[in-house]
């Protein structure tokens, strides 16, 4: 059987090329784990960004909650001690009030 | 080299041919029946083992008040599902569920309920509906073969109590039981979703699909005021324990777009906590039907001044103090002497009243009624409402005269209070609705109930209602207000007769007369002890929700009350 030498040319061309297709091989193999790996990390976020979307609903109806008059004025009346203004310090600003005439 | 099929060896050939091509036929004929015939079955089978389709729950919409503030909102919760193990025996797995009985609080009874399903290896089985997510989470902890948890929402009222006839209530899956929540529970529900859980051969949860996506619901923003709210619900309650009345309503209205601005029930009920004791659930100013009393003669006094016979200039003789009726008599509260045709209505005169019904004639009066809209429903968008009861004109008797003064007739509180606004809105009527983005209160083109000139006679004369007459404990220093009283006698059902001791007072009004903000109407029903007429409960409830809420709402007085110390910035004067 005769065997073909191949020039050194011949065999660096085929080194090159194989290399090139490892290269090609091995950056899509590091693409799609990076692809896939970016996708784990999205989803990750998505549940944290819903996550902290409900901790704001939660928050906002819990401000709601202790904002509630009942409670405020409980507070106030309570805890406080205050009371509701008397007629006479009520101040009405920004317009002259004539007082009131006695109706005949 | 010998074939195998040479002299003896051939018939030991054959017969392992023979066995394995009948091997090869059973095999097929198995194969046959598991693919052909037992297909179905085996398919769901598998298909139970590895997949578990569920229902997603959409979030329902959020309901504020008229400024945003929150009133009912879903949050997120979560429910324990279990799916049983078909390895394990059914009593190790108890024993595992059984573990969890502390943190999800689960009694006796619902342990055999799972027990029995855990026997019978059902697809999924619900351990604790909306648990809070902390709880759900120490419970998944645990690490119990089988438990997962599925993402819900469940209504949370921030503010309690606050608004509950309005906002109504919710069942356990979020549908709208009572109130805006029933009203509008289309809006607020959204659409729910499917999810395929994936399940792994121990039946545990490792990846899910989405069949359909579930849709959140639409916000809903209410006309309500919270604080109006809150101001109509203090009051109203503080009334009713004092009286020791059986209830109370009030509802509060913008007078020119018929936006409620507060409506209140006392008692109340925590709508988290639906559905409530029966009575309390049921929404007293749309849903109750009631004898009006005196709040009726302001159709009365309309329909006097409409037909034309009924002057001011008139004057009644009532020392006598009753007129006879249909067979009945009717009397006055206190005798009132000689009345001029405002002191009929300033003094709330039952006797001249019922005269001067008699002047305008059945027709005349039936007319003014049907203008005004008794009998019909408000429109109020809000469910279970009543449309009260007028009988036809036909059925009328010599006794049905005695609608002048607000008896043989039934009406809501909402539709007395509409009938008041009548007067508010210039002679227009504004229908009342709950929901902010509903079209303004009054019809386009829809003609007046009333003339301007009849409105402009007749509001002083409620003015001066409250100035002199019945409703002087709604009286509020630097602002009039045009009101009128009623008290009803109720039918004491033990003597099949009108009681003496049983009645509903109330109170109808707006103000200020001149330039109304606001129309209200308070009803008390069955106030004990010595004080029981609308103007001495009822009233006085009035004047202390309007003080409080024209001061919240900045109304300036049309006078300086005599203490009140008013400033102004001088002219060119810095701020």
């Amino acid at each position: 059987m005769v065997h073909r030498r191949y020039g050194l040319k011949e065999i660096a061309l085929g080194a090159g090329f194989i290399l090139l297709l490892l290269v090609i091989l091995t950056f899509y193999i590091w693409y799609q784990t990076e692809a896939i790996q970016l996708g784990y990390r999205i989803g990750e976020l998505e549940v944290r960004i819903n996550r902290m979307k409900e901790d704001i609903k939660r928050l906002e109806a819990k401000r709601s909650e202790l904002l509630s008059l009942r409670r405020i004025e409980g507070i106030a009346r309570g805890e406080l001690g205050l009371v509701d203004p008397a007629p006479g310090q009520v101040l009405y600003e920004g317009r002259d009030l004539e007082p009131k005439k006695e109706r005949p | 080299m010998r074939s195998p099929f040479a002299n003896g060896m051939r018939p030991r050939a054959l017969a392992v041919a023979v066995v394995l091509t009948a091997w090869f036929v059973l095999v097929l004929v198995r194969l046959v029946h598991l693919q052909v015939f037992e297909h179905a079955r085996l398919k769901s089978d598998v298909l139970s083992q590895s997949q578990n389709e569920i229902a997603v729950y959409p979030t329902r919409g959020t309901i504020t008040d008229r400024n945003g503030k929150i009133l009912a909102r879903s949050l997120p919760v979560e429910s324990v599902y279990f799916s049983p193990v078909r390895t394990e025996p059914p009593s190790r797995q108890m024993e595992q569920i059984a573990r969890l009985r502390g943190i999800l609080d689960l009694s006796a009874k619902d342990l055999a309920r799972i027990g029995a399903r855990v026997e019978k290896r059902s697809g999924y089985i619900l351990i604790k509906r909306k648990a809070d997510p902390d709880v759900a989470a120490r419970a998944f902890a645990l690490g119990v073969k089988g438990l997962f948890l599925q993402g819900e929402s469940k209504r949370f009222y921030p503010q309690q109590n606050l608004a509950a006839h309005v906002l109504g209530g919710v069942g356990i899956d979020d549908n709208g039981l009572a109130g805006v929540e029933l009203q509008y529970d289309r809006l607020l529900e959204g659409e729910k979703g499917k999810r395929l859980l994936m399940l792994d051969a121990r039946r545990r949860s490792y990846s899910f699909e989405t069949i359909t996506e579930a849709k959140p619901g639409q916000d809903l923003r209410l006309t309500i005021d919270e604080t109006i709210q809150y101001i109509a619900e203090s009051e109203l309650e503080k009334a009713v324990t004092v009286t020791g009345a059986k209830w109370g309503t009030v509802v509060v209205m913008d007078s020119s777009t018929g936006e409620i601005l507060a409506l209140a029930n006392a008692p109340s009920y925590a709508p988290g906590d639906y559905p409530p004791e029966s009575e309390v659930g049921r929404n007293q100013a749309i849903a109750r039907n009631f004898e009006p009393g005196s709040t009726f003669k302001i159709v009365t006094a309309a329909a006097a001044r409409a037909c034309g016979r009924v002057g001011f200039g008139e004057i009644y003789d009532c020392r006598k103090g009753s007129i006879m009726v249909g067979g009945a008599a009717v009397r006055d509260h206190k005798p009132l002497g000689v009345l001029g045709f405002s002191g009929v209505f300033i003094e709330s005169s039952d006797v001249v009243t019922i005269m001067v019904a008699q002047e305008i004639v059945a027709r005349g009066l039936y007319d003014m009624i049907r203008a005004f809209r008794f009998g019909e429903k408000t429109g109020i968008d809000l469910p279970g409402e009543e449309q009260g009861i007028i009988h036809p004109l036909s059925t009328w008797r010599t006794s049905s005269f005695r609608v002048a003064i607000g008896y043989e007739i039934s009406v809501t509180a909402l539709q007395i209070l509409r009938a008041m606004n009548i007067y508010a809105a210039r002679g227009l009527l504004v229908r009342p609705h709950i929901a902010l983005d509903r079209p303004a209160g009054i019809a386009e083109g829809e003609p007046a109930v009333l003339p301007e000139k009849i409105v402009g006679e007749l509001v002083p004369v409620f003015e001066a209602v409250v100035e002199e007459g019945t409703g002087k404990p709604a009286r509020l220093e630097g602002f009039n207000i045009a009101g009128k009283t009623g008290t009803a006698q109720k039918i004491d059902r033990a003597i099949g007769a009108y009681s003496s001791r049983l009645h509903l007072a109330s109170f109808v009004g707006f103000v200020p007369a001149e330039r109304p903000a606001l129309s209200m109407i308070v009803v008390i029903d069955e106030p004990q002890g010595t004080l029981q007429y609308g103007g001495q409960v009822a009233a006085p409830v009035f004047r202390e929700i309007a003080a409080r809420v024209l001061r919240y709402l900045r109304v300036v007085p049309n006078a300086a009350p005599p203490a009140v110390i008013t400033a102004s910035l001088a002219k060119g004067g810095r701020p």
